[in-house]
């Protein structure tokens, strides 16, 4: 059995045209400047994917990265799955369960598929032995069949996988990678290169371990890790909700505020009796059936298992009710029957399917309908409103928009794509930004949300910059955050409608949970000052690799991590024009709450504020030379001009 | 007497064993209304008031609306209350 450091970080690259398959170390200083997991992602892509590439050509690289911190006993199991996007941006994505702890184990930290294979295959990695096999007989299969066929052929009940489903394959748009059924990763088209790679899965099982540098040093930190969950010390209020409740408690907190978008977001708030049957608190009487949580998760576990207990649909299995599906499946699209929203949402991880994708390209498809841009003749006969609906034929939408069949065909777009074609000017309904759809947060009542899902790189993903509904202002002294450097007005930071500030602190948070996402740790478990202080994931980084280096330079990785997401995409043609909110959003009111559009002046005022924080250029966004100078990244201003991006001094 | 909407979400919702509830309250303010609640629901106030200092706890939340109006956080539990106010502890 073999023990590595945990610092130690192994790339292991798998070309499907040649078949060849080779093992590489990562740049010791890379796990300094950049950590890990989503940090050394982002150095790979801006290194080996030329800009200007075919996303779905042999040219085009998926990578799966862990960190130095995945597989220590600590909640730590996430992955992060990084290419370029069909949508020619950055695509990354986190996923959890057990897939990252076993590939450490089994020597690897990072897997890097270049090339197309003639045929479907999967990847399998047993310890030192590493195979690409065929996988004819699993292309096809959605993903909890390929589970089985996996479980049952390779008969170690250890193995983890990674897989995609019948939309990857099939290209559909936004096809995420699945693993442990349930557990879905990579949003932004991680799953359909690989599907353009003919990557039916991954499969691996390790031995070996992990040590850490300074195991006293580490049960220190992570004592004081624990305190900042603990259900009576954390000083978060989101702490005790989120551990055993999960955020479709939202769902009833929402309507009263003017934060649920409902019938495509036309509406803010829905009727509290059909917010109230998809609760949270519905979902635990009567679905649950087991608690199931990440590696080593210090929390309850929030991707529990359900089945439906009666009715049509009784018998029905899945996992992972969260805070996207009351909202994708149920007040978007008026849809306030738990059964039928489970089972659509069971279907997108069946299919691999992602629901954001799903549920936000119905609404587009029922707006369009309800203003006659679309009729019966395009649906295939199927009526289409808001709550007017076929619940057996929208089930089978979703099966055909995984299949690319008849009207699913249209809808496998996504809805930008979906709006392109058709025209009409259902464009305006599209809730999407960089080609992606929304992901269920609104953003009209908090600016922060609005900025955020504007600059994002790889499309609206609040993960990338923290939950937008803040910490606690006074979690923090004025003396803390002078010792921490932060020279942020917090409590005008966190006034929620007031444009100022709010670029500042989305630098902040961004930075922030760069860094989280290399070491890599879990979302959920940011809370407390944890997303604000970092100087517990720094103890936890040094102890677990003997690496020091001071506060700030470990700050200093996550910055540069945003800045190299950025150049990926200035390099691609990405730009101011890209950052920016639907059209909804910027066009229209929010009735009845008194929330104003988010109007291109004060996007603007929000966008000037960040990118000057930042060092980027305010016309272009390209991080300025100096900026790159002070991060060490100096090289990539020159790889700029070379490639004619003009780089500000 | 007062009528007013109150709202259990999460944790308090095992505490009361319901979602929701129109209830009647002599109290003029978020704290007595508490207290109120604490005689039917025993533990609530420990819920949400730190026992040492009598605050709202920094890890819990109560959004109050009067009738009509938009919901916001509390602060300060000697919050007025008024007919048909919406309360959400959680």
């Amino acid at each position: 059995m073999k023990i590595r450091q945990a610092k130690e970080q192994i790339l292991l690259r798998v070309d499907l045209s040649s078949g060849s398959i080779k093992k590489e170390p990562i740049p010791e200083e890379w796990t300094e400047m950049y950590l890990g997991a989503r940090g050394i992602n982002s150095r790979l892509l801006l290194k080996e994917i030329k800009n200007g590439i075919d996303p779905y050509g042999p040219e085009n690289i998926l990578y799966i990265g862990t960190g130095p911190m995945d597989g220590v006993p600590i909640g730590m199991g996430r992955l992060s799955i990084a290419t370029k996007s069909p949508r020619g941006c950055i695509a990354e994505g986190s996923s959890g369960g057990f897939f990252g702890p076993e590939l450490r184990r089994a020597g690897y930290d990072f897997i890097a598929v270049e090339g197309i294979s003639e045929k479907p295959v999967y990847l399998l990695i047993q310890d030192e032995k590493v195979e690409i096999k065929d996988a004819t007989h699993l292309w096809g299969k959605t993903t909890y069949e390929t589970d089985a066929a996996l479980r049952a052929e390779l008969k170690d009940p250890n193995f983890q996988f990674r897989y995609i489903g019948p939309a990857a394959e099939n290209l559909v748009h936004s096809a995420m990678l699945f693993g442990n059924l349930n557990q879905a990763g990579g949003r932004a088209g991680c799953g359909e290169i690989m599907g353009s790679k003919k990557l039916k899965a991954l499969a691996v099982r390790g031995h070996g371990g992990i040590k850490l540098y300074d195991y006293e040093g580490f049960l220190d930190a992570y004592k004081d890790f624990r305190q900042k969950l603990d259900l009576e010390t954390s000083r978060d209020m989101w702490t005790p909700v989120w551990s055993t409740f999960g955020a479709p408690v939202l769902s009833r907190l929402f309507p009263d505020m003017g934060q649920l978008m409902t019938r495509n977001a036309q509406e803010m708030s829905w009727d509290y009796d059909k917010a109230t049957a998809i609760s949270s608190e519905k979902y635990l009487d009567s679905y649950v059936t087991k608690a199931k949580a990440c590696w080593c998760c210090p929390w309850p576990s929030c991707q529990k298992l359900y089945t439906i207990p009666s009715g049509k649909y009784q018998g029905f299995k899945g996992g992972n009710y969260w805070a996207g599906q009351p909202i994708t499946f149920g007040s978007l699209i008026d849809n306030g029957d738990l059964d039928l929203l489970l089972v659509l949402s069971g279907l997108c991880n069946r299919y691999g399917l992602d629901i954001f994708h799903v549920g936000y390209t119905l609404g587009w498809a029922m707006e369009c309908f309800e203003k006659g841009i679309l009729t019966k003749a395009d649906t295939e006969g199927m009526e289409l409103g808001f709550g007017r609906f076929d619940q057996d034929e929208l089930i089978n939408l979703v099966r055909k928009i995984a299949y690319k069949e008849g009207f699913g065909e249209l809808l496998s777009l996504g809805c930008e794509g979906a709006a392109q074609r058709i025209g009409k000017g259902s464009e305006k309904y599209c809730l999407s930004v960089k080609g992606m759809e929304l992901e269920a947060i609104a953003e009209r009542n908090l600016l922060m949300v609005g900025l955020g899902i504007a600059v994002s790189e790889v499309g609206p993903d609040h993960t990338r910059w923290y939950p937008p509904y803040p910490c606690n202002p006074s979690l923090l002294s004025k003396a803390e955050l002078d010792e921490l450097g932060l020279d942020i007005d917090l409590k005008l930071a966190f006034e929620t409608r007031n444009p100022d500030k709010k670029g500042e602190l989305l630098r902040w948070f961004t930075i922030s949970r760069a860094i989280v996402e290399a070491l890599p740790s879990c979302v959920f478990l940011v809370r407390d000052s944890l997303g604000l202080d970092l100087r517990t994931w720094w103890k936890l980084f040094e102890s677990a690799t003997g690496i020091q280096q001071d506060y700030q330079e470990f700050v200093r990785a996550g910055e540069r991590i945003m800045n190299l997401d950025r150049i990926f995409n200035v390099r691609e043609g990405y730009g101011r024009k890209d950052d920016r909110v639907p059209y909804r959003m910027s066009h229209e009111d929010v009735k009845g709450f008194g929330y104003k559009k988010i109007d291109q002046d004060t996007l603007d005022r929000m966008l000037d504020e960040y990118y000057s924080a930042n060092g980027w250029s305010l016309s272009t966004t390209v991080p300025k030379r100096s900026k790159l100078s002070e991060l060490g990244m100096e090289e990539l201003a020159e790889d700029l001009v070379s490639k004619g991006v003009e780089v500000e001094s | 007497m007062k009528v007013v909407n109150l709202r259990y979400v999460a944790a308090a919702y095992p505490l009361t064993g319901r979602l929701y509830e129109d209830y009647s309250t002599q109290a003029d303010t978020l704290l007595g209304l508490i207290e109120e609640l604490d005689r039917k629901y025993r533990g609530f106030k420990s819920m949400f008031c730190d026992t040492a200092t009598g605050k709202l706890r920094i890890n819990t939340m109560i959004y109050y609306g009067d009738k009509e109006k938009v919901p916001v956080a509390v602060l300060d539990l000697k919050q007025p209350i008024s007919e048909g106010a919406k309360i959400t502890f959680w």
